[in-house]
């Protein structure tokens, strides 16, 4: 299902998956799968989705995106949609998607840093 | 893909604007045929149409400046041999089109003035009318019409270079005035990951997209954890514009940065209430220096008034 | 000579041609990059939305041309099953397979026109134009 269009990395207890090119609908399906098995059997406590690629967020991918939030929160991970360009931040809005109740940063970087925050963990440098 | 080819970057002319061109011209088939008949005519005159026609312009110092590049000469010269016989070789479609637009855009660049312009048009129409008639001198109401089907036709391309001429000015002017807009609206770095937006005057839809793009650039330049957008200079804040702040607040949240509008008058905020706007959805804090201060508390700064023996905005936390 | 492109809509490989062919056409019409991707938007929308309740369809998207104004028109139509109340699915957050209801009022929204004509039983089509100012 989810091969090369978004590998899952682990770093530590953080899961990171970085969409490479524009997903088709069953790849973010395929990721959202994948990334719930992955959070149980690595006992991950953060996750995080990096689509700094995507050109485009339309109301299926953002519905998935939160799905893949909620569901990986609902076992224990904590997940952070990073890399939201800013031609798509404009677009998600005027369409009506605000991704309400998910966490989101800037970058993966600050990603990483958020997590480490809310999870009370050591910083890594 | 077909519109590749009847578009260009310059001027955008779709084929039911040629036709509608045509159309209003009276530009027929028979002015094709017409045209396409005296080919040969104009190939034979080519040369001493296309001299004269230069030792007009070089004899104006206005227009003599334009061609003070020998090379420059020649190349042009070659060029308007070329347009001459073009005119009587029919096929007066997207292509050539796009050929005659892209001549206004040369002239536009090198900032040939219109007048200069069109008098070249009517300087040339003039020799070749002259042309005619020796050429058709026993029948002069033939050299009458085929000179009224030229005219057509470099009525169409004057009219096709002029709103290129046009379509270019406008566009510098747009972007000049988008460039001055962006300059009446600064973001500021307060300090790392603290963008300032003092939004002052009016805000309609058109200025609000634009600010939320300025905003979202800068969250992402300047690595932004939190905005404050202070809309005290804002004489009216309606049900629209604070939609557009919402908007605003809502896609500088989606790429991780946090926002605080401040400076809405108590009055306007029920206002807002009044009319349903959900301003729950945005923090508002009453002041820009609550704003600031509420700000660098959620960025990990401690803020200390002066007075209790310590200097303001000081300190950091870990 | 026609300055249209035709997309079939029959698998989600179409529908990112699709996106890719409307941001072309925007881009040749100087469209801003912002436009470019509300435009994209938009056509992801609509098309995800033949592929959802469709089944196939078709996809066109042309310049148009008012007085001196350009401008894209996109529009997307099938033979499908129809949408019996139009009213409901032009509200935010009305859908009948349970997902956002956010494609038809939201695509609105993204463009500078839109309208949709559809009848139960023949199929749907949806066109949207937005104009360069
Ligand atoms: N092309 C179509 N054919 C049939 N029904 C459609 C079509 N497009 C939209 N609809 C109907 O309109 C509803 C609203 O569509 P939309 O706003 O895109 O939301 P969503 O797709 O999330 O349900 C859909 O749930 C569906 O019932
Ligand atoms: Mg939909």
């Amino acid at each position: 299902m989810n091969r090369v269009r978004a590998p899952v990395l682990k770093l530590g207890e953080t899961l990171i998956a970085s969409v490479q090119e524009a997903l088709m609908d069953a790849d973010l399906v395929g990721l959202r799968d994948e990334l719930v098995a992955d959070v149980k059997r690595y006992r991950a406590t953060g996750v995080v989705i990096d689509v700094t690629v995507l050109d485009v967020l339309d109301s299926f991918a953002a519905r998935t995106i939160r799905n893949i939030a909620q569901m990986t929160r609902l076992i224990g991970a904590r997940t952070v949609i990073v890399g939201i360009q800013p031609d798509v931040a404009f677009a998600m809005v005027q369409l009506g998607l605000t991704l309400e109740g998910t966490e989101t940063a800037l970058d993966l970087e600050d990603g990483l840093a958020l997590l480490d925050i809310q999870l009370g963990r050591e910083r890594r440098v | 893909m077909t519109y590749e080819k009847t578009l260009l970057p310059e001027t955008l002319i779709s084929s039911d604007e040629i036709g509608q061109r045509k159309a209003f011209l009276e530009f027929a088939d028979e002015d094709v045929a017409r045209l396409e008949s005296v080919n040969e005519v104009a190939i034979r005159y080519a040369d001493a149409v296309i001299e004269d026609f230069y030792r007009h312009l070089l004899s104006f110092e206005e227009t003599r400046a334009f061609f003070s590049d020998p090379d420059v000469l020649v190349h042009v010269q070659r060029m308007q041999k070329a347009y001459f016989t073009r005119l009587t070789q029919g096929n007066y479609d997207a292509e050539y089109v796009a050929n005659r637009v892209r001549i206004g855009v040369v002239h536009e660049r090198i900032g040939l003035p219109v007048k200069s312009y069109f008098g070249m048009y009517c300087f040339y129409l003039r020799s070749v009318m002259q042309r005619l008639q020796e050429e058709y001198k026993d029948r002069p109401e033939r050299a009458f019409s085929v000179f009224a089907s030229l005219m057509k036709l470099t009525f169409f391309d004057m009219g096709l270079a002029t709103d290129t001429y046009i379509e270019a000015r406008e566009r510098t002017i747009q972007s000049q005035q988008e460039a001055i807009r962006e300059l009446s609206t600064p973001v500021l770095l307060l300090r790392p990951g603290l963008l300032l937006l003092p939004i002052i005057g009016l805000i309609d839809t058109l200025r609000a997209r634009q600010l939320t793009e300025q905003l979202l650039r800068a969250v992402r330049a300047n690595r932004a954890k939190v905005v404050v957008i202070d809309v005290t200079g804002v004489p009216s804040v309606d049900t629209k514009v604070a939609n557009h702040l919402v908007q605003a607040v809502e896609a500088a949240r989606l790429m991780g940065a946090l926002s605080i509008v401040t400076g809405i008058a108590p009055d306007i905020a029920q206002t807002m209430v009044r009319l349903g706007i959900d301003l729950m959805r945005i923090t508002t804090v009453g002041d820009l220096q609550s704003g600031i201060e509420e700000a660098e508390r959620l960025l990990g700064y401690t803020v200390r008034r002066t007075g209790d023996g310590a200097p303001p905005l000081a300190g950091v936390q870990p | 000579m026609s300055d249209e492109l035709s997309v079939p809509v029959r698998s989600e490989a179409d529908l990112v041609t699709a996106r890719q062919r409307g941001r072309e056409i925007a881009s040749a019409l100087h469209f801003s990059s912002s436009e470019q991707t509300l435009i994209a938007t938009a056509i992801s929308e609509v098309t995800r939305n033949i592929l959802s309740y469709a089944g196939s369809g078709e996809l066109k998207l042309s310049l148009v041309q008012q007085g001196r104004k350009m401008g894209v028109s996109i529009t997307a139509r099938d033979n499908g099953p129809g949408i019996a109340d139009l009213f409901s699915a032009m509200q935010d957050g009305y859908s009948t397979s349970g997902s956002l209801g956010l494609g038809l009022p939201g695509s609105k929204r993204l463009m500078d026109e839109f309208g949709i004509v559809s009848e139960v039983g023949k199929g749907t089509t949806v066109t949207m134009t937005k104009w360069k100012l």
